[in-house]
């Protein structure tokens, strides 16, 4: 019995048909995690207190949701008393004194944190590239990039090492991944995760969210992740349905948004023909295809490239090399020691990024550039409302293209930022998305997302998972279909 | 964007800049703000800024202490700190 490629429900079932212990599955994890190692999709991991943990629960099995589920965190959470770097060498010796109310839920609904995943350096990156703990390798194939942020929780789950992982999402970080590792990922509305105890990088646009095998398993995990929390002030008040009701309900009748205005050309080939078959099986399925207009939608990079930069200047000015994260050896006095401990521990990226926001924010320019983004955000925003009064649910490729080599993007940072095309609106307009695997090109996968309106994660998991029970795109591994 | 505004937003943002690098850095950011010159393509004539998706319904909490005091634990994870205090060099002679 082996529980590579399982998902959480078929682990859940071996475990409570006592086919395997809850000490044997932990056990297999770290097994894969080594067998694996040259993924390098893991910085830190969480061995004796997993063991324990599962040792326990064979001692008194629990009935809890996630009960002996092994779950790798992005290394973005805040984990008390586990090391917690960000993908930075800032934060290298960083140990949390709290837990992010995420990680929270999670544990009490029963999982086991076995690690914490390989990132980009503060989520800043769409291929994993920016780790100061090195790149992570796509497990589809050798120097073929995982995508990212959340490249080390993609390529885990991607492996079959572990059945569902934590990530983040600012501008497509949970989703681009999950399409380019051929897994499914999904990015809650904004505010239906507590932010609390997740390191901020662009605080209006942060949101955290599952990857798994399946829309059915990301339901199971959304229903324990979500929780209203005072302690972060946008963490939404609204009743948390049970994500898992509506999953079946047929498509019959609902209606699907296809973004007329968007402009395939710039897209792999095949991709299109994917994307464009997938449409075609959800129409099979019952639903009906109308064309949408989203005429802002080709500013949203644009967009994103000032927000996420302004918000991030402000949120990484906390790392000064003081009270917490690495500081730099003999500093002359408190300026070099700033100075010094953020240009040793920063990488490029980061520090890109940083100069952008202090730009777009400073005296003359903040009129110009960030109050100018923020204004084409509502544009942004208020396409989308227009467009859902009449639709379900929106539908587009993940990615421009499948997985591509390391260092294939040259040093051109714009060509990264571009990655992200169809993702990103989601962030700004704070709307639930969904990445699934869709298709193959070349032994690559593909996946296609479908955005929701505000709040109804239901109906995209539903499309999802109709898509999933009518297709396999998803039992599909590097190592072939699974059975 | 040109190497003395480089120099004024790396001081903003108390960051060095190792020389080698300066001139490729000063042409990323130039080309970045170059891309997102594109907005100005947008009409956003009386449009109001939406600085965040919640704008409406952003709530506030009861002033009620919840948090416990977590000095030692934060102190024990600074790079340098006393019983009390975060140290730093001398700032006041």
């Amino acid at each position: 019995m082996t529980i590579k490629y399982k998902t959480i429900k078929e682990i859940k079932k071996m475990i409570s048909q006592k086919e395997i212990s809850n000490k044997e599955v932990v056990e297999e994890v770290y097994k894969h995690i080594e067998e694996n190692e040259h993924l390098n999709a893991f910085i830190t991991l969480n061995k004796e207190p997993s063991i324990k943990k599962s040792k326990d629960l064979d001692n008194n099995p629990s009935d809890l949701p996630l009960a002996g589920i092994p779950i790798a965190q992005k290394d973005l959470f805040c984990t008390k008393g586990l090391k917690t770097t960000c993908g930075s060498k800032i934060l290298n010796n960083f140990i949390p004194p709290y837990s992010a109310t995420v990680i929270e839920n999670l544990e009490n609904a029963g999982c086991i944190s076995i690690g914490k995943t390989n990132m980009d350096e503060f989520a800043m990156g769409s291929s994993n590239e920016t780790s100061f703990f090195g790149n992570v390798e796509n497990p589809w194939g050798k120097n073929l990039v995982p995508g990212g942020s959340s490249g080390g929780s993609a390529a885990a789950v991607s492996a079959g090492i572990v059945p569902a992982a934590s990530a983040t999402d600012t501008g497509g970080s949970i989703r681009q991944p999950a399409s380019l590792c051929g897994i499914t990922g999904l990015k809650p509305t904004y505010g239906r995760i507590s932010r609390w105890g997740m390191i901020a990088f662009a605080s209006s646009l942060d949101q955290a969210g599952p990857m798994a095998r399946t829309a059915e398993d990301c339901a199971l995990l959304l229903n324990q992740m979500c929780s209203h929390d005072e302690k972060d002030t946008t963490s939404l008040n609204d009743d948390i349905p049970n994500f898992e009701e509506n999953l079946n309900q047929p498509l019959k009748d609902k209606k699907i948004g296809i973004v007329k205005d968007l402009d395939l050309s710039s897209l792999d080939n095949e991709v299109v023909k994917i994307y464009e078959n997938s449409l075609k099986e959800f129409e099979a399925l019952g639903a009906t295809l109308i064309d949408i207009s989203l005429p802002n939608l080709s500013l949203s990079v644009p967009t994103y490239y000032v927000v996420a930069p302004a918000e991030c200047s402000s949120n990484l000015s906390r790392f000064d090399g003081v009270k917490f994260g690495r500081r730099s050896e003999d500093p002359k006095d408190l300026e070099e020691l700033y100075i010094k401990s953020r240009s040793e521990g920063f990488g490029d990226e980061v520090k890109r990024r940083i100069l952008i926001g202090s730009y777009v924010l400073s005296a003359g320019y903040y009129d110009a550039y960030y109050k100018k983004a923020q204004q084409v955000r509502r544009l942004i925003k208020n396409d989308f409302d227009k467009a859902f009064s009449n639709i379900d649910v929106i539908m587009t490729p993940t990615t421009r293209g499948p997985a591509f080599e390391m260092g294939s993007k040259g040093s051109d940072p714009i060509q990264m930022y571009l990655e992200d095309l169809f993702t990103i609106s989601a962030n700004l307009a704070g709307l639930p998305a969904i990445s699934i695997p869709n298709g193959n090109i070349d032994n690559k996968p593909t996946g296609i997302q479908i955005i929701g309106n505000f709040l109804d994660e239901s109906s995209i998991l539903n499309f999802a998972h109709m898509f999933q029970t009518s297709t396999n795109w998803h039992m599909h591994t590097p190592e072939g279909v699974k059975e | 964007m040109d190497k003395k505004t480089v120099t004024t937003i790396s001081y903003l943002s108390r960051l060095s800049i190792d020389n080698e690098k300066e001139e490729k850095i000063v042409q990323d950011l130039d080309n970045i703000i170059e891309f997102v010159d594109q907005l100005n393509d947008a009409d956003t004539s009386d449009v109001e800024p939406l600085t965040n998706p919640l704008e409406k319904t952003a709530k506030t909490r009861s002033d009620k202490i919840t948090a416990k005091n977590l000095k030692k634990e934060l102190l024990e994870i600074a790079p340098s700190s006393n019983d009390d205090y975060f140290l730093v060099p001398r700032v006041v002679e």
